[in-house]
Order: structure tokens, then sequence, then C-alpha cells
């Protein structure tokens, strides 16, 4: 009853070529026929964009370049693998740290070499077992549908599968956790809580204080989880959450290099370090974190200019001029097409000549920094955008500068974090009421186009609400109310009207789009199960 | 603290390192047996079940210096989830079915009904796999590997139809290394860490141990390992 591979499309990537031969070998006894080899990691990525795989056996330790990890990475990021396709990461010992880097981004099995060929066998076919059987779940969360993605855990669940059920509450707590559904998830992970003591399930209660408010209780769950597996890093990052929530900038900063100091691989973990650092004045701390990103950035789809460019600000705060300077020159040199890159050196050239009294080399520097902000205004980051308004106001042109900021407040209004981070700005840098003022201003314009909107619906003029709101969703992507209010007109429509299957399309891609910004579930679990019984009904 | 007058060694990262080369040539090792062993068509020379048997205790080994030598630092805690018993014990054979496949014994596994326990499976299946690549030494042709439960416990147990434990391993005190029997060249390191490993799980009150005795329903040794 051997699982038969001939219909497999299957990588294996593997640097040791004796190796290579031995898993071809074992895969061919049991039928293999589809097999490709990659002796590195960017052949192993070049495979998988010409070739959808069904199964990847993937060595963690390959010698040069990209290690296993960030080839999965990678993978994933890029969506390279199809959502039933499996991911078998091959190590040469049971190495916590490696294991424990991977918490991001998990493979669906690790196998520990040296493995024979049952053992490679056992481990595709309960890979696979398991992937089959959650598969309806996987191809919902892989479509953003969250609530269908729950509806099929809980039909799961009901068939009393005893092998399958931890691993479906599982995955049904992290998705009520998705969609702002904090009672059940606290639910769900008491109840497992009261069979066993199981890490996961206690760190769930963690993140539910943590999403409740209760940053005191979720610091203090955090802390146990870590006291009693110092090695948990996924403890730790949520203990740096809480920390940060709190505004305790400097707790925060310690844990997160304790987690650090326990994998210095991860690099999405060094940035978080080194932002903060900075934003704590920890300029040493900073320096060593953006000087190892950079390292691990050349393997890295995490790669990116403002590594260079936050190493050179670090170094201008410490008033080492030259060193920017340098940092800045490379900056140019490995992202030499990339106009994202050029205005953040140039913003930051603009600075240091300031800063060392070379008037016409910064007028020159801002020079370029205006003509890339007219250029590719829209294309930049939020946080770059952020930069170059205050470069903007600081170099006289407060025109521009309340353009952007404008533009920032109107797309960001009910991302708290990021409004503070403006505000912030301001104050230090224009004045005091400034950011209060535009942002009354702008909520006030919201105000208006929301009242518009649902006095053409009231006036049973759709057409009419639809069009101000899907303008308004143009302009203002992330705004909660006017993306609800766009939800319930559209759900209104098709139930007055025939149940048109682009309606409700359109309808599902808005409550995803929610899901995905945020919106709190008592807001929009309302609204799926007004879709859903739509479409129970459509489908009669 | 830094000896001032010598260069510290970083013996944490060289034992790693160590030991990640050690197991890299070990799979190549076994790699290349692979590649000569399937140029006999039928009939093998004896002599890859000793070799199949040496690495197989070579590599248990490596393992559990590792893991050993992490929980003596506090750097090891358990991986636990709940797994089936049955899944557990057919990890087991397959690690063994190469080592099977060259001999003339029996493995026999038994699993009763729906068995779920919650343990670090991978340190499980290595301790088992360790005992039963051991049985395998000093069987006659049939081992018994089950699982079952005990009132509040999942049992494995390991039995064989050979001569049996000797006296020295069947102390009921695993805490210390037994002395190394030169004679036999047999250590004791196995039944060391599966206890170490079974005493690392605890479920409110109670621990994981291992006991063994004489006995086997096939009538040699007995190994069992209790998880709370």
């Amino acid at each position: 009853m051997a699982m038969n591979l001939s219909s497999k499309k299957i990588l294996v990537v593997e640097d040791q070529a004796i190796m290579r031969e031995t898993i071809k070998h074992i895969l061919g006894s049991f039928g293999a026929r589809l097999i490709v080899e990659a002796e590195s990691g960017i052949n192993a990525i070049t495979a998988m964009r010409i070739d959808k795989f069904d199964i990847v056996l993937c060595d963690y330790n390959l010698l040069r370049g990209k290690n296993g990890q960030q080839v999965l990475e990678e993978a994933r990021y890029l969506k390279l693998l199809p959502v039933n396709a499996i991911f078998i990461m091959v190590t040469c010992e049971q190495s916590q740290d490696m294991v424990l880097t991977a918490i991001d981004n998990k493979p669906d099995d690790y196998l520990i070499k040296p493995f024979n060929r049952q053992q490679l066998l056992s481990r595709i076919e309960r890979c696979h077992a398991r992937k089959k059987y959650l598969s309806s779940i996987e191809c919902e969360i892989e479509s953003g549908n969250i609530y269908q993605a729950i509806h099929h855990c809980e039909r799961l669940l009901q068939l009393d599968s005893k092998k399958m059920r931890l691993q479906l509450l599982k995955i049904q707590a992290e998705l009520t956790l998705k969609v702002g559904d904090f009672k059940t998830a606290e639910e769900i992970y008491q109840d497992i809580l009261h069979e066993r003591e199981l890490p996961w399930a206690r760190m769930g209660l963690g993140v539910v204080a943590f999403f409740l408010g209760y940053y005191e209780q979720a610091i203090k769950t955090f802390q146990d989880l870590i006291e009693q597996y110092p090695v948990m890093l996924e403890a730790y990052d949520w203990l740096v959450k809480a920390q940060e929530s709190l505004g305790d900038d400097e707790h925060a900063l310690s844990s997160l290099n304790s987690a650090v100091t326990l994998s210095p691989q991860s690099i999405l973990r060094q940035k978080k370090l080194a932002m903060l650092a900075d934003k704590t004045d920890n300029l040493a701390v900073a320096k060593k974190a953006y000087t190892a990103i950079i390292k691990l950035g050349k393997n890295s789809i995490h790669r990116s200019s403002s590594d260079y460019s936050g190493l050179a600000n670090v170094y201008l705060k410490s008033n080492a001029a030259s060193e920017a300077l340098k940092i800045l020159y490379e900056l140019n040199q490995q992202f030499h097409n990339d106009p994202e890159a050029k205005l953040r050196a140039a913003l930051l050239e603009t600075e240091i000549h300031q800063m060392k009294g070379n008037k016409a080399l910064a007028q020159q520097a801002y020079g370029k920094a205006f003509i890339l902000n007219e250029q590719f205004n829209k294309q930049i980051s939020r946080e770059l955008r952020l930069e170059m308004a205050k470069t903007f106001f600081l170099n006289g042109n407060a025109e521009v500068c309340d353009g952007i900021l404008n533009d920032l407040v109107k797309t960001n209004i009910d991302d708290k974090s990021f409004i503070k981070d403006i505000v912030t700005m301001c104050d230090a840098v224009i004045g005091e009421n400034y950011a209060e003022t535009l942002i009354q201003h702008i909520k006030k314009e919201l105000v208006d186009i929301n009242n518009k909107g649902v006095s053409l619906f009231q006036e049973g003029n759709i057409k009419g609400a639809l069009a101000v709101f899907e303008q308004a969703i143009a302009k203002m992507p992330n705004n909660y109310t006017i993306l609800l209010n766009m939800i319930k007109i559209i759900i209104h429509d098709i139930k007055t009207s025939r149940p048109d299957p682009e309606k409700i399309m359109s309808a599902q891609s808005y409550i995803n789009k929610a899901i995905q910004i945020g919106i709190p579930h008592d807001q929009i679990s309302g609204l799926q199960a007004e879709l859903d019984a739509i479409q129970y009904k459509s489908n009669q | 603290m830094p000896n001032t007058h010598k260069p510290p060694i970083d013996f944490p990262a060289i034992l790693a390192s160590s030991v990640h080369d050690i197991k890299n040539s070990l799979t190549a090792l076994r790699a290349l047996l692979g590649q000569l062993e399937n140029t006999y068509k039928d009939i093998k020379p004896s002599e890859f079940r000793l070799l199949e048997f040496e690495t197989n205790r070579m590599n248990s080994s490596l393992m559990q210096l590792l893991t050993l030598y992490k929980i003596d630092l506090s750097q090891f805690s358990l991986a636990i989830d709940e797994h089936s018993a049955a899944d557990i014990l057919e990890d087991v054979v397959a690690q063994q079915s190469t080592l099977l496949s060259l001999s003339n014994i029996q493995l026999i596994t038994e699993c009763y009904g729906e068995l779920f326990c919650y343990c670090d499976s991978t340190m499980i299946s290595n301790a088992l796999c360790t005992l039963v690549n051991n049985a395998q030494r000093y069987c006659l042709n049939k081992i018994l590997l089950s699982a079952d439960q005990e009132d509040d416990y999942v049992v494995f147990c390991i039995e064989d139809d050979g001569q049996g434990y000797p006296g020295s391993l069947m102390s009921s005190d695993y805490k210390h290394l037994p002395q190394i029997d030169l004679v036999t060249g047999n250590t004791g390191l196995g039944l060391f860490f599966a206890e170490t490993i079974a005493r690392l799980h605890i479920q409110s009150d109670k621990q994981g141990f291992i006991t063994t005795d004489n006995n086997s329903r096939l009538g040699g040794a007995r190994f069992k390992l209790y998880l709370p």
C-alpha cells in the first residue's frame, strides 16, 4: 500500500552530489519519474519559478548562498509553492536554534539525516495525508475567505477524528484570532489547557490578552513561557509587542535583544531590533543590528535599501558623517536602478551636507530628492514619504510637505500607530497643533463623503451611493467606515435585486479586505453571515 | 569567566559543529554504503548488516550526546504535542527497516486501539530506536514493540527473545551512568538517555520513567517507557 510517486513532480535541493544521487534513487524506487535537482538555493528558486512542484525536499545547510530556511521563506513570499505542495526540510541534527529560526515560516515537516527509504516515504505519506485532510481549509485561507475556512474547521471537527482534533483546534483558534473573534479563540485555548498544559495553547491565551488590551497580563504569560521554554522565540516576539504597546520601549528592546541573541539568523527580527534601538537612541545596538542585516540581506528576499539608509542614519546621529556618506555610496552601488533607494540616499545626503555646512552639496542633493519625489511619489513606502515631508519642510518647501502629509493622513486615518508617527514628526518639526488640525480636517472630509453616500442610498439612489464610495475607496483604500458602508450597500443591493454572482464576489472581496486591514470581528461577522445566507439561498 | 591567559574555547559551538561535521560524514557514508549494496543483486555479504548496525549506533550516540549536553546546560526544552502512538511505532520501524531487511530478525508491533500521548515525538522515537537497535544485537530472532495504556500512563514496551538484561542494567536507578563494561562494550547510555527524556515528561504530579526486567513475553529482556 506504499504511496506511488509516479505522478508527483519533485524538487530535490541538496548541495552534496552523493546525497542527491541517493535521494533520487530512493524516490525512483517508489515510482517517481519527475525529479528536478538543484544544488543551490538560487537554483531551487529558479526551478520553482519554472515548474510547480508537488513535493520539495530541501537541505537546510546549503553550503553557499541561501540556506534552506531562506529558500522556503522566499518560495512562500513569491508564492512559488502551490497550496497543496509539501515542503520537507532535511536537517542534520535536531538543532533547536534552527527549528526556532523557522518559527516565522515553518516547513510542513522536518526529516533528520541520515534517513533510509522507509523513513523518507513515511514522512511524505504523512504530510500528504495531513495536507489532503486540511486542503478545504487551506484553499479558503489562500483566497482570503477566513470565515469559510473557519466553517470548514468546524465541519471537520464534527467528524470527530481524534487524530486531527488538536491540529484543527489550533488552526481554528488562529483563524478566529485573525478575524478578531477573541472570545472564541480564548474558549478554544482554555479548553485545550484544561486537558493539558501545551505551550502553544498558553501562548494563544497570551495573544488573546494582548489583543484585548490586557498588556500586563499578556506580558506575564509570555514571561512565564520564556522561563519554562527559554528558546521559545514566538513568546519573545509577542512579549516585545506587548511591552511596546505599554510604551515600555526600554524593556521591549532588551527582550528583543535576547531573542536576536538566540536567533541571529532571522533578518526580520534583526530589522525590528535595529529600528527599536534607533528609536530609543541605543546607537551601538542599532549599528550592530543594521550591520548584521546588511550581511544577512545578501541572500535574503527581505533585503532593502532602508537597511543601508538606516545604518547611515545611525552614523549621522553618532556624528560620524564620513562613515554615513560611505554607506550611502554603497547604497547607490547596490541599488542603482531603484528610485526608492536613490531617494533615501538623497534625503540623507541633504541632511549630512547641511550638518557639515556644505550648502552647495546639500542643495544639490535636495534637488535630486525633489525630482525623484515628483517622479515616483505614490510608489514609495509611507515611512519614506513621511521622511520626505520632513525634509521638504526643513528646506522651506511647506507646500509639497502639506501635500504629502495630507495624503498620508487620508490613506492611513485608521492606522493608529502610523498616525502617531505622523503626529510625533509634525510636533517636533513643524509645530504643536499642525497635525491635530490636519487630522480633524480630514476626519470632517470623511464624514462629509460618508454622509453624501448614505443620503444617496437613503434616497434609493444605490448606483449613485456606490459611485461615491467607490471613488472614496480608490482614494482611501484602508478606511474602515467607507469600506464597511460599501459592503453594506452592496449586500442591500444584492438582496433587493436578483442575486448576481459578480456582486456576491465583489462583496466577499471587500469583506476579505476588511479582515486584512484589521476591522474588528463584531463589525464584519454580521455582514459575512448575511452574505453567506444570500449565497446559500442562491445555490438552492 | 573567560580566562585571560589563553583564548577561550567556545565548547558548545565546537561540539555543535563537530557533531554536524560527523553527521554529514555519516550521512555520506551511509549513502555510499547504499550504492555499494545496490551493486549486489541477490545475496548481500553479511558485513552490510554489521555496517548498518554500527552506523545506526554512531548516529544514536551523537544525537544523545548533543541532547544530553544541552539538557545539562539548560538549553533544552521538549517540544510537546499530542501524537498518535501508532505513528511513533511506525517511525521506529521505519528507522530500523534497513537493518531488519539485512537480517532475519522479525520486528512485530502491537498498538491497542486509537492511542494518543503527549510527548516530544522526536526524542521518544530516538530513545526507542536506540534500544530497538540494541535489541537487534541481543535477541535471537524476534522483537516485540508495543504501545498500550496503563492507568494514567501510555507505555511503550520493547521485548525480545534473547538472554535478557545482565544484572547491572536492571538496577532501578538509571539516573547514574553504569560503569562501562569493557568486555561487552555496553555503556548503558541508551537507557540513561531514555530515562532522562522520560523524566522530562511531566503532567501535574506525574513524571515519566522507565523500567527494565526479564519478564518478556518472548522470554528475553523487557524495557518499558512510561509517559504521563
